[in-house]
């Protein structure tokens, strides 16, 4: 048994506050550097530290929004209490922005290249969709699929190379299909890290190329009641939008409510003619026609929060429907009998409707020495493809529409320990589990059903080497198995055998048992001077061979090529090294974060030379893959209201073995800057915080190609935004954003866009503007 | 000075980086080309063939590098579902349901390592089958596996 004298039994707690509105600051540490411990508070504000001895203490208190606090207390009395109040400056943080001196401390928190993103940054820079209003950050980019849809990238990669967390569950869909779009409702989301590099440790399979990590973050004050209304609209795709939101707290029950409906049409090319594959279409008012769509999404968050007690449950469904360009659905040209053009609203075939349904349930209980958090998920994502049914190849013609469906049940189990200890070491525990049921439907076959269950654990520490360098490091082991059910063709196909042709229903996939089962670990460091910051990672991440890339055995119509799947497949492993050197000044700063890659067996779908019933085999193969790449960062202030902000984002990539060795990897984004200005106006009358800003796209041409892309220009593409709060007697009235996407009716190609490959341009010049009440 | 420690790093890292952008390798990038617009060339665009009869196609086909397969496949157009030959309009009989229309899927490889190649195949047309309008669309890759295709309309007529 360990003693204490008389003098270190105090007790030092205290709270946490905003300096300006005496909210509190959620996910504030406080750290006593003679004893060396950092805790965190909890959901109520509150701290604590028992078994002090008598002295005088330096305490700091941190919070990713704010400056930190640093405060000398004596602790000459059994119980001593203080509150912290921290500047916290929402509207300042826009203009330091990444890399800014309060970003220091989230900065600080991984030894990754990292990028916070807090509402009122998605705010200003809303577009159609969450994944688009990312587009801005450096690194990362979008695959998007007409104007309602998009998936983000990071560092070129997607698909299931990157993990989107909400809520601390893995939000899980189709995400390895070209067509797909992230189901998240952006005007949901409170806060948004995007953690840019491998972090398998942290979050299991799938995080090679980075983890997009959605948090809700905030709690109601006590005894209030608010929300907003906001009505938004775009010229380019006729979008007519409203959403709402409501939240509210008694004494420990709290709820919030996000409602939000869109409605939008054809969106708009700058040409009136698309030439693809020695096809003309010629388009009706540049409209690219079927590509309108609806959505609906509700969510809602009911909690309870007492002392260190925190639990909460979100509900969100999201509903979506919308068509895809009717001339020509991935590779296939299409004409059809139904009149397009005689609205640009309709949503014809081809399209899809998409329902996700998630309820996560989180609980954190915040104790002196640790903080437990448990995340229990579930979700179900329903999609399906419709099309115009027709006959092809040895298939008769369909009788419904229904050409593909998907339909998903992912349950998750998630727990985390953090442990606070008076030594050098803050060690975090982790457990995640997931089981997944994916069935099919419709008479189009690409993927076999099959239920997958995967299970992790890891141990990570965060070690003080002195007070300016922290070692971060951490072990994981994850273990997986996949079953696969058989597929049958519904219909007959010849088959020679031995001379003598018989009809047969193929089977186009045979049961299947896999298991897999790979390390992930991480060794890092953040060392932290004044005014610059170095970070280094070396990281080992993975990733689950997906049941299409093992079994896949049929013709994708989308893609209009025959896949075929490898059983042989192990599971992917990714090796990479990350470096961030960041420069800041008052006025100035400038951040670089390079990072090379390297992987022994990276999945590819190959285009062979081969067919099968006339179509295009592609093969699913492992190639060696080397990547190398980074973005440069920087900001400058030119005055109090001007300041100039500048990215540069790369990416190389070469297979280094296999059947496409020499080449790159497909939807390789070029390399890419955005210049930018942005001016804040004086307050004026009514108009208060407005804001006018400028940036502009420079892209380089992508030469950088495999079958079947083709190379893409250069383009300079920019966009304005001016927003402003309009005040009646003080009191907020209207927050107005007005948007100009770009401004020079440019025709350009994105690479990496879902229609690049028809030769479909970006959207035209658009005008939105969102009216946002408070209430 | 020593902040300005680690910027000599970065600087050479860059340098790197821009070095490594250049190097060329020596890949394929591109596609092999179909040529049906000479005077032996079969079959020609909104030609009518009999069934019970049969005929030669023939094309030619080439590649920068090396030739990989080449593919057959023809179907009917009675629905009008696609439209292929642009250069060419071709009068299309009216909408209808297919009964026993003419499928032909066939698959070639072309052996040899060839940058040039002349196909030569005859293709018999049954009797039972449904006269009307089809396409005859040829895919060929080459080695990489670069695509090409390319469709003809024709109608089978009795």
């Amino acid at each position: 048994m360990l003693s204490f004298s008389q003098d270190c039994k105090h007790t030092f707690s205290g709270k946490v506050m905003d300096l300006h509105d005496s909210s509190i600051l959620l996910g504030a540490s406080v750290h006593i550097k003679e004893i060396n411990k950092t805790v965190s508070t909890n959901p109520q504000g509150e701290f604590i530290f028992k078994n002090l001895c008598s002295g005088t203490y330096t305490v700091t208190v941190f919070h990713y929004e704010c400056e930190p606090l640093t405060k000398q207390i004596t602790i000459n009395q059994e119980h001593i209490s203080e509150v912290f109040k921290l500047e916290h400056h929402i509207e300042e943080l826009e203009k330091v922005e990444i890399n800014g001196n309060k970003r220091k401390v989230f900065q600080k928190k991984s030894a990754l290249s990292t990028t916070v993103i807090n509402k009122e940054n998605l705010q200003q820079r809303k577009e159609t969709s969450l994944a688009k209003s990312l587009e801005h950050v450096a690194g990362v980019s979008t695959i998007s699929i007409g104007s309602g849809q998009a998936k983000p990238t990071i560092r070129g990669f997607g698909f299931n190379r990157v993990v989107v967390v909400q809520n601390g569950i893995k939000h899980e869909a189709q995400q390895w299909g070209a067509d797909h779009g992230l189901e998240i409702d952006q005007n949901a989301v409170e806060h948004i890290e995007i953690y840019k590099g491998p972090l398998s440790l942290l979050v299991g399979s799938d995080a090679i190329g980075g983890v997009i990590n959605i948090k809700e973050v905030s709690i109601p004050k006590k005894n209030s009641f608010g929300g907003n209304v906001s009505l938004i609209g775009r010229t380019n795709n006729d979008l007519v939008g409203l959403s709402t939101f409501l939240s509210g707290r008694k004494e420990h029950w709290f709820f919030k409510n996000t409602i939000t409906a869109n409605s939008y049409g054809d969106f708009k090319v700058p040409t009136d003619k698309i030439l693809y594959n020695g096809y003309v279409f010629d388009l009706h008012n540049h409209q690219l026609r079927n590509t309108a769509g609806r959505v609906l999404n509700i969510s809602g968050t009911i909690g309870y929060t007492k002392d260190d007690f925190l639990n909460r449950t979100i509900i969100s469904n999201v509903n979506e429907e919308n068509g895809f360009f009717a001339n020509a659905h991935g590779l296939e040209v299409i004409k059809s009998q139904i009149d397009y053009d005689k609205s640009s609203r309709d949503i014809d075939l081809p399209k899809h409707k998409l329902n996700h349904f998630k309820i996560t349930n989180e609980t954190e209980i915040h104790k002196e020495n640790y903080t437990l958090r448990i995340n229990a998920g579930f979700q179900n994502n329903a999609r399906q493809e419709l099309s115009e049914p027709s006959e092809h190849g040895y298939m008769p013609k369909p009788t419904s529409s229904l050409e593909r469906e998907f339909n998903k049940n992912t349950y998750s189990l998630n727990v985390f320990a953090d442990l606070y200890t008076n030594s050098k070491h803050k060690l975090k525990f982790g457990v995640n589990s997931e089981f997944q049921d994916n069935s099919i439907g419709g008479w189009g076959y690409i993927i076999p059903a099959y239920h997958r269950f995967s299970a992790g654990a890891f141990v990570y520490d965060k070690i003080e080497i002195s007070p300016k360098f922290y070692l971060h490091t951490g072990i994981r082991y994850d273990y997986g198995t996949l079953k696969t059910e058989q597929y049958q063709d519904w219909f007959l196909s010849p088959v020679n055998e031995n001379g003598t042709i018989k009809e047969e229903y193929l089977i186009r996939a045979t049961a299947k048992d896999f298991k897999f089962g790979d390390f992930s670990a991480s060794f890092g460091g953040v060392y932290d001077l004044k005014n610059q910051m170095f970070k280094f990672n070396l990281g080992k991440s993975f990733r689950m061979p997906l049941a299409n890339e093992l079994t896949s055995d049929g013709v994708n119509y989308h893609m209009y090529r025959y896949e075929l799947g490898n059983a042989d497949l192990k599971a992917e492993e990714s090796y990479q090294v990350d470096l961030e050197y960041s420069y800041t000044k008052p006025k100035f700063n400038v951040a670089v974060s390079p990072f090379v890659n390297y992987f022994p067996n990276y999945i590819y779908l190959n285009p062979t030379s081969d067919y099968y019933e006339a179509l295009q085999i592609y093969k699913f193969q492992e190639a060696e893959v080397f990547r190398f790449g980074g973005e440069i960062t920087s900001s400058f202030l030119l005055t109090e209201k001007l300041f100039l902000n500048t990215s540069v984002e790369y990416i190389y990539a070469r297979q280094l073995s296999g059947a496409k060795k020499g080449f790159t990897l497909p939807f390789s984004p070029p390399l890419s800057g955005i210049i930018g200005a942005n001016y804040t106006l004086k307050n004026y009358k009514y108009f208060k915080n407005t804001k006018f800003e400028l940036d502009w796209r420079f892209t380089a041409k992508q030469n950088e190609i495999v079958p079947p892309e083709s190379p893409t220009d250069g383009y300079t593409v920019g966009n304005f935004t001016m927003s402003t709060s309009l005040y009646k007697k003080d009191k907020k009235w209207a927050d107005v954003y007005f948007r100009v996407n770009n401004i020079l009716d440019t025709k350009y190609f994105n690479h990496t866009s879902f229609y690049r490959i028809i030769e479909v341009p970006e959207p035209g010049r658009n005008f939105s503007l969102e009216v946002r009440i408070p209430f | 000075m020593k902040k300005l420690k680690f910027t000599p790093i970065f600087f050479v890292l860059m340098i790197f980086l821009a070095a490594c952008s250049d190097d060329e390798d020596d890949i394929d990038q591109t596609n092999p080309t179909i040529d049906f617009d000479f005077e032996s060339s079969f079959p020609k665009p909104c030609v009518v063939v009999q069934r019970g009869t049969t005929f030669n196609f023939h094309a030619k086909f080439s590649d920068n590098d090396v030739l990989g397969s080449y593919a057959i496949d023809i179907h009917n157009n009675f629905d009008h579902h696609t439209h292929d030959n642009y250069d060419v309009q071709c009068d299309l009989s009216p909408i209808k349901a297919p009964v026993n229309p003419f499928i032909y899927i066939q698959n070639f490889t072309i052996e040899g390592d060839l940058k040039e190649y002349q196909p030569t195949l005859e293709i018999v047309i049954p009797d039972a089958i449904d006269v009307g309008d089809y396409h005859f669309e040829v895919r060929l890759t080459d080695k990489t596996g670069w695509q090409t295709r390319h469709a003809i309309d024709f109608k089978i007529a009795d």
